[in-house]
């Protein structure tokens, strides 16, 4: 379990986290969601004790990462691949890193099969590939046997075997009651792994809730609606208090009425329809519109799907 | 989709083989030299360390050979070869130290380190008595080869290992207890400055260019500070009565005793390490 109470960090001027509270409940795929900068790394950096916060404070299971005893214990952490001195084999630093604890080489050598990593054991790490590195920092995370694992971007340079290698045993680790902390910037990687969400943007918690929760909510209700008399047709639903967004030339996408009162809507006004239909949200969508104001470096807009539902309203009311 | 498929599959995590203690020194320090001795650059500075040693103190008394063909056999004692390298040597000995953290900060392992250990100061007292140890047992193996090297040019010279004679004793005590100050020294540049590169440049600079230079600069100022310089406060250890006097009648600065100017190294080195602990303890890694 961790436990994150006003959580701040601040570098100078450049707040990186601000007032964050949040828990990592056991049994279950906590995901950290957030643009590039939003404070997820700095995060777990704080909770593992490498950057003291500003204000507030992180626990893990009950305690300081730095009064823990035998930290490996509690909580293993995947911070970077880059944590590693290249002139090292990954079988040293296991072990050197195992000495700190009293574990034994036996382990060592279970995390290095666990990993998948027994053939390049005794290669020093330098000549590592991305996805070696981070398959070795997951099995230093593993070392201990630990309770809690915090992983940073995990899947960040696997290959599609490493990814799905992770996910199963995100998901295996949490069947076994343990609590399972992993950070990413992917949305989709996300919707596949974590159970949970915590999205976060500009260093606060936008979002706390179950991924199925977060679907759900996201865009509430969207309509897809096609029609040779588009133009007529986003008037009147406008005029219904809809938010609507013009997705090509003949097509709308509308939100804020159901299907059918899209399709009522349409028929009192006698436009005809070409198509009506109620679009399921997703995470991304979830993701984009919490975190639309929050991305650090936004890239311009490259088709309407980017478009979230305020630029569209704002776009909308300037026509 | 498919994850609950998948959970079946997933590879075994916990076992029995998993028994751990808290984090000790001790335990530490064993994690230290796993890691001292796991590195290429470390063994081969320690080999360069040796050859600078042994090296030095062959040629050193060669050299004295071939200078008495004409002069004949003169004073000295066999100490005074054994430790003829140690300038050389402690190049060696600052690398080294330097690394020991400095190599963590630039490879990015401090992060694995800190979070291994999150009680800082036991790294950095581990690392201190892994460097220390390994620079002490090298020095006494080097000063052994070195004198079974020279054997041969001692009865040329005239000189033997006369324990009688109290410069002796320090000489020997102090070639070992010397390089072992310059490693901690280096260990406390490497740790605060946090970077190799700028490390290495800092403690060579100081101990090789900045102390010749004012050694050599006959500025009142300059021979006041020169007893106090890390390496020739230290490096007085070394040398045998005759060849102190000889330094201290060159000197206007302070005349310390060899002891006492060795205590003035220990205390650059002493300093250092504090305010690296300091820094360690208050910095995010």
């Amino acid at each position: 379990m961790i436990e994150a109470q006003g959580l701040t960090k601040r570098y100078g001027s450049t707040t990186a986290v601000a007032d964050m509270s949040f828990t990592v409940e056991p049994g279950r795929v906590t995901g950290f969601l957030g643009p590039n900068g939003a404070g997820k790394s700095t995060t777990m950096r704080m909770t593992v004790g490498l950057d003291a916060p500003t204000k507030g404070e992180v626990t893990v299971n009950g305690r300081r990462y730095v009064d823990h005893g035998a930290p490996l214990r509690e909580i293993g952490v995947l911070l970077d691949a880059k944590a590693v001195h290249p002139g090292r084999t990954a079988r040293r630093h296991l072990t050197a890193m195992a000495a700190t604890h009293g574990i034994s080489r036996t382990r060592v050598d279970e995390v290095i099969d666990i990993a998948g990593l027994a053939s390049v054991a005794d290669k020093r790490v330098g000549g590592f590939s991305l996805g070696m590195g981070q398959r070795l920092g997951i099995a230093a995370a593993l070392l201990g046997d630990p309770q809690t694992l915090i992983l940073d971007e995990p899947v960040n340079g696997l290959d599609p075997e490493g990814v799905l290698w992770v996910r199963r045993l995100a998901r295996s680790l949490a069947d076994q009651g343990r609590t399972v902390f992993l950070s990413s910037h992917l949305m989709a990687e996300m919707a596949l792994t974590a159970d949970h969400v915590i999205v976060v943007g500009r260093g606060r918690v936008l979002a706390d809730a179950p991924v199925s929760d977060l679907i759900a909510a996201a865009h509430g209700e969207r309509v897809r609606v096609a029609s040779p008399h588009a133009e007529r047709l986003e008037a009147v639903l406008r005029s219904q208090q809809a938010t609507v967004v013009a997705t090509g030339r003949d097509s709308l996408e509308v939100t804020g009425l159901s299907a059918a009162q899209v399709g009522d809507a349409a028929a009192d006004a006698q436009v005809a329809l070409h198509e009506l239909t109620a679009i399921a949200g997703s995470l991304e969508d979830a993701y984009l519109q919490l975190t639309a104001e929050d991305v650090e470096f936004r890239s311009a807009p490259m088709d309407t799907h980017e478009t979230d539902a305020m630029a569209s309203q704002n776009e909308g009311g300037s026509r | 989709m498919s994850t609950t498929v998948l959970t079946k599959k997933a590879a075994p995590v916990g076992t029995t083989s998993t028994a751990t203690g808290p984090v000790t020194l001790w335990r530490t320090v064993v994690a230290e030299w796993i890691k001292f001795v796991g590195l290429r650059s470390t063994v081969w500075t320690l080999v360069a360390m040796v050859v600078l040693l042994v090296g030095v103190s062959v040629l050193a008394a060669w050299g004295a050979t071939t200078a008495l063909v004409d002069a004949g056999p003169g004073q000295g004692n066999v100490a005074q070869y054994l430790s003829a390298g140690y300038q050389l040597a402690q190049l060696a000995v600052a690398v080294l130290g330097v690394l020991a953290m400095g190599g963590e900060y630039s490879t990015g392992a401090i992060r694995t380190t800190l979070a291994t250990v999150p009680r800082r100061w036991m790294v950095l007292v581990a690392k201190a008595i892994v460097l220390g140890g390994v620079i002490a047992v090298v020095t006494l193996v080097s000063m052994v080869a070195s004198y079974v090297a020279t054997m041969p040019f001692h009865s040329t010279l005239g000189i033997e290992l006369d324990f009688a004679d109290p410069d002796v004793g320090r000489m020997l005590v102090g070639l070992p207890l010397y390089l072992v100050a310059i490693s901690l020294l280096a260990l406390g540049i490497g740790a605060l400055l946090r970077h190799t590169a700028a490390g290495l440049t800092l403690v060579v600079g100081l101990l090789l260019v900045i102390e010749n230079v004012i050694a050599l600069v006959p500025l009142k100022l300059f021979d006041l500070v020169s007893p106090f310089l890390p390496m020739t406060a230290g490096s007085k250890v070394l040398f045998d009565s005759d060849t102190l006097a000889m330094i201290d009648e060159a000197s206007t600065g302070a005349n310390l005793t060899p002891w006492v100017s060795f205590g003035v190294l220990v205390a650059w080195a002493v300093t250092l390490l504090a305010l690296a602990m300091v820094s360690l303890r208050r910095r995010d890694a």
